[in-house]
């Protein structure tokens, strides 16, 4: 499979790392030389220096035999352009366009269908605010990602000291708790990723990765010891487009929001735009504002300044005075092993984001979807099974599954299971499977191999 | 410095080559020379070494390469390489020395065809023919053969390419560097056969036409014969051999970007046209001199003089002529020739074209800045914008040639050997050319050098070979600084 990446910023590196590990062709198109000089020295793939939105370019990075272009530069226009010249010079290849402008963004069922025929546009922010509302909704998680159509939820918490699961065994876990259905997929501790056997346990401080069905999710967070308090009062610190798009995203439910803004024109701008949220004008890290606001009430502070080292300081600033939970946002990857280290657990960022919407375009197949877990080191794929599958007809128990990966949830038809050793799986039914990032061309050949060539 | 990851790396190298042994061994079989048990003993001794390496080494898969280890992987593989060459010389007895045997080994694959065999016609046929294919492996590179072949090295690979490939900025032509390699070894595979048949049309048997192929394509050199291409007298052998060796010093990129029929930005290349530029003008005037001084017939001196500067320009090394006694003029061309080398990305020698066009054209550049010191320019190849960082690293290669062969005449020269021979032994090898002039020249061999001068030699063409910068680094001390 051959695909052209246009941008070599940190969504194309991080887009075209994975795919290369996948063992994919990859070919890489930007104006500077610098940004692909990264390329080159790290990755198996092809560059070519230029815009990626001129016809010579595209044409000499073999458009024509490619099957996909993802079109990621940080300029819409250019990412438009290189869509429209892919369409005219070869029909059919697959198009995926980052698009960031909103007006543009409004435009989508022009744009992709019709004019363009872009398959999919992805919009950073929107992802963005997907995933910070979800962690609304589960203050508890970490880490929250649904599959089946949202039926089945995969959550990563962080056990806390006084958690009652620390010292069981996992599998009295499962006696103790016989009618709740749930399985933990993973154990990230000090900074290893685990897949857990029955005689592992818990320690204060890992972070556990479980599924489970949504119905039951509240349930299932109880056990852990997750404090469940619902989220009411949020601040907002730095409040720009995203800023200003959760804000609104927000509005429409049931909390209470306040933001801190340091431009007075943009406050007033906001205060404008915006109808029950309190717009304050000052500075995130000043700690009479924060004083006056009552920080201790407020259940989670979202940074989302532009500028990184503030929205760490900011976090850490707030916790410090008494706020419950906090948010980040980064955009500098290398920041991320750090992360834990300084106590900060949820973080977000646009262009996480983005590479992990991008991925999940990508696969082609039966594979619906896929996501990273913390480290990188598995993923998480949903995928149909076919009636010729290998999986499929036999008991789990059975199944010759490589160890590394097991099988999470099977959904059936709009019935959703977690399945145990008995389950079998039919034809057509979607399984969401872990791997750790080795053994998934392993998991693949189990799945696809048999699926696509038999 | 991820040590196991380089043990793992040579190992598989080694596998690589241990295999290949495979062809010498079926002739020796075939004909029954009695290199048979040589040649099983050296690839169980190989096999039983690097098979355990890469079994036991397998949780070392490391998912990227940093530009030390490549160049440690690249230099220590060659040296496994040089080594394992040596085993079936070392085991049939083929040389009274070790020495003799690394020397033959190295000269094999760094493609020189500088041999110390003094009678080669009574060696055994699996001996030679194991001879001629160091050089065939060694020509599109042992590092490009193994990423083709090994799945594990990909991820690193552009790195490890770059190590090996010659010239100073070697192109990728497909997104996966493991499709570049197999690119590269397929065409050079699709010439060999092309080439074999050829020869055989010329009435060669199929032993000597696959290894005389073999020593064309790798810009090698080594014969079957005593008396090398001469032994043939034919000038349809003569002609088949002239227009592969100017084949195989093309860059191999440009024979992939034909084979996709784009024949315009071929013809179109700098270097191309640089190369086959230099290759006619050198080879009228040697002609033109030959015509005047030392032989009858116009069409006679044209083809020794197509052939002697064909095979020496792409640093191949086959001799039809004894061009010891041909005028001074021609010699000289010939030395430059050995200099000058054929293209980038190709199997042959030298400095490569490529670089000289480069320094050249910066020159030039540099004068016209004093002409005009206000005017901004741009050093262009083609249509290619060359950067500030690519000269400096094209300079600093060519002070560093010139001053390894300076370095090297002057031991030779302190062990008592003649200032001809010196220079041009010297030349020869560092080019990755062969033959030289004087005591090592055409109808001669470097045999009678003595041991010290033999080990100068195989060093000078090693560095050649990987073109200095991935050999040397690891003799700076930085290096190895963690």
């Amino acid at each position: 499979m051959k695909i052209i990446i246009i941008g070599a910023g940190e969504v194309g590196f991080h887009t075209a790392q994975r795919l290369t590990t996948e063992n994919k062709e990859v070919v890489v198109i930007d104006k500077q030389p610098e940004a692909l000089k990264r390329f080159v020295e790290l990755l198996d793939v092809q560059t070519f220096c230029g815009s990626g939105s001129s016809p010579r370019i595209l044409e000499e990075a073999g458009i024509a035999g490619a099957d996909m272009l993802l079109a990621v530069t940080d300029s819409d226009e250019t990412n438009l352009v290189a869509c429209m010249f892919t369409e005219s010079i070869s029909v059919g290849v697959r198009k995926l366009a980052r698009i960031r402008d909103e007006d543009y963004f409004h435009f989508k069922p022009e744009l992709a269908p019709t004019m363009l025929k872009i398959e999919t546009i992805i919009n950073p922010e929107n992802e963005l605010t997907k995933t910070v509302l979800n962690s609304l909704a589960v203050p508890g998680a970490e880490h929250i990602n649904d599959f089946a159509d949202g039926n089945i939820k995969l959550i990563g918490v962080r056990i806390e000291k006084e958690s009652p699961v620390i010292g069981v065994r996992l599998h009295e876990l499962r006696k103790k708790f016989g009618s709740l259905r749930f399985i933990i997929a993973a154990i990230f501790r000090n900074d290893r990723l685990t897949i857990p056997f029955g005689n592992d346990t818990i320690n204060a401080g890992d972070l556990v990765y479980f599924v489970c069905e949504t119905t039951q999710l509240k349930k299932v967070l109880k056990i852990f010891g997750s404090r469940t308090a619902p989220v009411h009062n949020i601040l907002i610190v730095g409040c720009g487009n995203i800023g200003m798009k959760i804000a609104q995203e927000i509005e429409k439910q049931s909390y209470h929001l306040r933001i801190i803004e340091a431009n007075r024109e943009r406050c007033r701008f906001l205060a404008e735009k915006l109808n029950s949220a309190i717009v304050l004008h000052g500075d995130g890290t000043d700690k009479t504002l924060l004083e006056e606001e009552n920080i201790r009430d407020i259940d989670m502070v979202i940074s989302l300044t532009g500028n990184e080292e503030v929205n760490f300081l900011t976090s850490l600033l707030v916790k410090n005075m008494g706020a419950k939970r906090t948010m980040t946002r980064i955009n500098k990857f290398a920041y991320m092993p750090i992360i834990s280290d300084i106590g900060l657990g949820n973080i977000i960022s646009p262009r996480l984001s983005a590479i992990n919407s991008i991925i999940q375009h990508v696969r082609r197949g039966k594979i619906l979807s896929s996501v990273s877990l913390k480290g990188e080191e598995a993923e998480v794929l949903e995928a149909v099974a076919l009636e010729t599958s290998g999986i499929v007809g036999t008991p789990l128990k059975n199944l010759n599954f490589p160890t590394g990966a097991i099988i999470l949830a099977v959904a059936h038809g709009k019935t959703s299971i977690i399945p145990d050793g008995d389950t079998v799986i039919e034809p057509n039914d979607r399984v969401v499977i872990l791997s750790t990032r080795k053994n998934i061309p392993r998991v693949e050949r189990e799945l696809m191999v048999k699926l696509e060539y038999f | 410095m991820r040590l196991y990851y380089v043990i793992r790396s040579v190992g598989a190298i080694a596998v690589c080559i241990g295999l290949t042994m495979l062809l010498p061994l079926a002739f020796s079989v075939y004909y029954d020379d009695g290199s048979t048990q040589p040649l099983v003993q050296s690839m169980l001794i190989v096999l039983g070494i690097g098979l355990p390496v890469l079994l036991f080494t397998r949780r070392f898969d490391q998912p990227y390469m940093n530009h030390r280890n490549a160049m440690t992987i690249v230099t220590i593989g060659w040296i496994a390489a040089t080594l394992i060459g040596a085993l079936p010389f070392f085991l049939a007895g083929t040389f009274g020395t070790f020495t003799d045997c690394v020397f033959e080994s190295i000269s094999g694959f760094s493609t020189t065809g500088s041999s110390v065999l003094t009678d080669i016609e009574c060696v055994p046929k699996g001996i030679l023919m194991w001879r001629s294919l160091t050089h065939w492996l060694g020509g599109m590179g042992i590092i490009v053969l193994s990423l083709a072949i090994l799945p594990f090295l990909g991820l690193g690979g552009m790195q490890l390419y770059r190590a090996e490939a010659p010239g100073p900025t070697p192109d990728k032509l497909t997104p996966r560097i493991r499709d570049t390699a197999s690119a590269l070894w397929i065409i050079y595979l699709v010439f060999t056969l092309v080439m074999i048949i050829l020869l055989m049309f010329g009435g060669m048997d199929l032993f000597d036409s696959i290894c005389h192929t073999f020593g064309t394509l790798a810009t090698g050199g080594f014969s079957t014969k005593n008396l090398s291409i001469a032994y043939y007298n034919s000038a349809y052998i003569d002609a088949v051999i002239t227009i592969f060796m100017l084949l195989a010093g093309i860059n191999f990129s440009l024979h992939y970007q034909l084979l996709f029929g784009k024949i315009k930005p071929v013809f179109s290349d700098p270097e191309l046209r640089f190369f086959l530029l230099v290759v006619a003008f050198l080879i009228l005037v040697t002609a033109f001199v030959l015509y005047q001084t030392t032989y009858p017939g116009l069409s006679q001196s044209f083809r020794y003089a197509a052939f002697q500067v064909s095979s020496i320009i792409t640093t191949t090394g086959y001799v039809t002529a004894d061009f010891e006694i041909w005028p001074f003029l021609s010699q000289s061309i010939l030395l430059f020739c050995m200099f000058l080398g054929a293209s980038a990305g190709s199997t042959g020698g030298g400095m490569k074209c490529m670089r000289i066009m480069l320094l050249l054209k910066h020159i030039y550049l540099e004068l016209f800045r004093i002409i005009h010191p206000r005017a901004v320019t741009q050093l262009k190849f083609g249509k290619r914008l060359v950067t500030e960082d690519i000269i400096r690293g094209v300079w600093g290669f060519f002070i560093m040639y010139i001053g390894l062969f300076l370095l090297s005449s002057f031991v030779l020269t302190a062990l008592g050997i003649d200032l001809v021979t010196s220079f041009s032994a010297v030349a020869a090898c560092i080019g990755n050319v062969g033959p030289g002039l004087g005591s090592v020249g055409p109808t001669n061999n470097y045999a009678h050098l003595p041991v010290v001068a033999k080990w100068m030699l195989s060093i000078c063409m090693l560095l050649g070979r990987l073109e200095i910068y991935t050999v040397i680094i690891l003799f700076v001390p930085e290096f190895w600084r963690k």
